[in-house]
């Protein structure tokens, strides 16, 4: 169970750990964005740079980033050959059928590919440095001014915060009850599909039931503790905007000017 | 036929080569002999769970062996090849309650003979039998286990691993959460259970007081090592060390070491359980005096 990367945080105290969670998620969105102004090596290179830049400053191990991309490597390496035979343009080295290798063909698959991992190393730099309840609280704040819209800000909050919880705890459940039922002679993951799918049947009646009786357990401690919905409602972890969140910004926007000049080069 | 479980250093680590590796038990050789009743006792963390799902090859040694009767578990065996295992091995794992799953308490029993190639008569039969032998009455066999009480649901899921017929038993806290009267009943049926039998059982608990009245063997681990092992009135023996490792003594002994503290009298052997403790005072007031010190 325990090989799911996404979403995991490992906690450490860095520039990057420190920084307010609403910064990092502003940045990691705008880092997306302008990665799609990217259109020479010369800026990529540059947010290479700074990809590596915000990794060191956020002092973790890089065997988590590689990590991160080895699930989907699959799907970059698709959308790579994809671009790679069909787009066409400048020399073409080779053809076969609707297939062409062209020189902007290979440039392309090399650009994809370069999206590919920056976009996953952000992201998991993100997750790797930001307690999953920081994010949650981040995006309720940043959510805020949709509660004009009557957009029920604070329940879709309190409901990603408590998807977020028990995302470990189910997962332990979820290797539990597996065990259980090995033991009781269940061979997961062996067999025709139809026997396949009817093992699944002792996994997911059980897990049903504890979240059932869990989510109960949960609004009855709530309660009990006096939950009256978000209204009103103060933090106990307050997020403070410092000097080191400005200075990121103020690092992203930087680099965006760089690259908007490296466009036109 | 001969089911003794023997570990020679074994090791196991979680997620080896990654950031989260963390070494579960540490070149751990041991001996479980066929027939016995082996406690293991050690905190939370100690790697007991880690053991006891090696013992099914619900997990694999990273290195070392394993011998379970005939089976021989080394990091390379490969899963079809245990499932002849499980079929002897039946574990009672914490809180099992979790487990159940069918429409019906007596088709849920049935459901491990059912995989382990029973046919559908054979199983029920049997259901039958371990329902009885666990207490449940039969107007709940067809009820739906949700229906049940904590207590009954309990005695569903380990009458679930009965219904194997497994050579060895082996209970991960199966009292944890029961009122005493439950408890005490739950650990009399276990004790019944083994010598009718002749089950090897291993015993994960917390409870002392189980360890020195049921356990014939008892292993200590602490951190993933094996600190200790032996008779329980050897392991009882050094009121010293348990302190110094964070266990405590049965209740009895507890009380002994107090009454001779107060009373200067000492014990031949530390009682461990209610009854030696009661013979050893009754014997002490009809044979004479405390010998004040």
């Amino acid at each position: 169970m325990g090989k799911v990367l996404l979403g995991r945080y490992v906690p450490g105290d860095s520039i990057v750990h420190r920084m307010d969670p609403r910064a990092k998620l502003i940045l990691s969105f705008f880092f997306i964005v302008i990665i799609f102004l990217a259109n020479n090596w010369q800026s990529y290179v540059l947010l290479f740079a700074l990809t590596i830049g915000s990794i060191l400053a956020a002092r973790v191990n890089f065997a988590f980033f590689i990590k991160g991309v080895r699930p989907l490597i699959w799907l970059i390496l698709f959308t790579v050959l994809l671009q790679i035979f069909f787009s066409s343009g400048g020399t073409v080295f080779w053809r076969w059928g609707p297939f062409n290798l062209s020189y902007y063909g290979l440039i392309n698959g090399a650009y994809v590919f370069c999206r590919f991992v920056l976009i996953i190393f952000m992201s998991t730099l993100l997750t790797l440095t930001t307690a999953p309840l920081a994010i949650a609280d981040a995006l309720e704040k940043l959510m805020m001014p949709l509660k004009k819209i009557k957009v029920p800000v604070y329940e879709i909050s309190l409901m990603l915060s408590i998807a977020l919880r028990f995302v470990p705890t189910l997962m332990d459940e979820t290797a539990k009850i597996m065990n259980a039922q090995r033991s009781r002679g269940v061979n997961f993951g062996e067999g025709s599909i139809m026997q396949q799918i009817k093992a699944v049947v002792p996994l997911l009646v059980p897990l049903f039931v504890s979240s059932f009786n869990r989510a109960e357990d949960l609004a009855t401690a709530m309660e009990a503790r006096g939950y009256r919905g978000g209204e009103g409602r103060t933090k106990y972890r307050v997020h403070y905007w410092q000097t080191g969140d400005t200075a990121g910004c103020a690092v992203f926007v930087i680099v965006l000017i760089i690259l908007l000049f490296l466009r036109h080069w | 036929m001969a089911m003794a479980i023997i570990f020679k250093a074994v090791n196991y680590t979680y997620q080896p080569n990654t950031p989260f590796e963390q070494q579960a038990l540490e070149n751990i050789s041991a001996e479980i002999p066929t027939g016995s009743y082996t406690a293991l006792i050690g905190h939370t963390g100690s790697g007991k769970s880690t053991f006891l799902q090696h013992l099914n090859g619900l997990l694999r040694p990273t290195s070392g062996v394993i011998h379970v009767g005939k089976q021989i578990i080394t990091p390379e065996t490969k899963n079809k090849q245990l499932g002849e295992l499980r079929k002897h091995v039946g574990i009672v794992f914490q809180f099992p309650e979790a487990q159940l799953f069918e429409e019906t308490v007596i088709k849920d029993i049935a459901f491990a003979p059912k995989n382990f190639g029973k046919t559908e008569e054979e199983a029920e039969t049997i259901a039958r039998r371990m329902a009885q032998q666990v207490g449940l009455d039969d107007e709940l066999l067809s009820k739906s286990p949700f229906e049940l009480s904590g207590g009954q649901m309990r005695r569903v899921a380990i009458a679930g691993i009965l219904a194997m017929e497994p050579e060895i038993l082996v209970l991960d806290e199966p009292t944890a959460g029961l009122d005493p009267q439950g408890r005490l009943e739950i650990m009399e049926m276990f004790k019944r259970l083994k010598e009718e039998q002749n089950l090897t059982v291993v015993l994960v608990t917390h409870q002392m007081d189980d360890v020195a009245k049921y356990a014939d063997n008892v292993i200590v681990l602490e951190k993933g090592k094996q600190i200790a092992s032996g008779t329980p009135s050897e392991i009882f023996a050094q009121p010293n060390w348990l302190v110094e490792h964070h266990l405590a003594l049965p209740k009895a002994g507890e009380f002994a070491l107090e009454f001779e503290k107060k009373t200067g009298y000492k014990f031949a052997t530390l009682p461990l359980t209610e009854v030696s403790l009661a013979r050893q005072i009754a014997s002490l007031l009809h044979g004479g005096g405390v010998h004040h010190g």
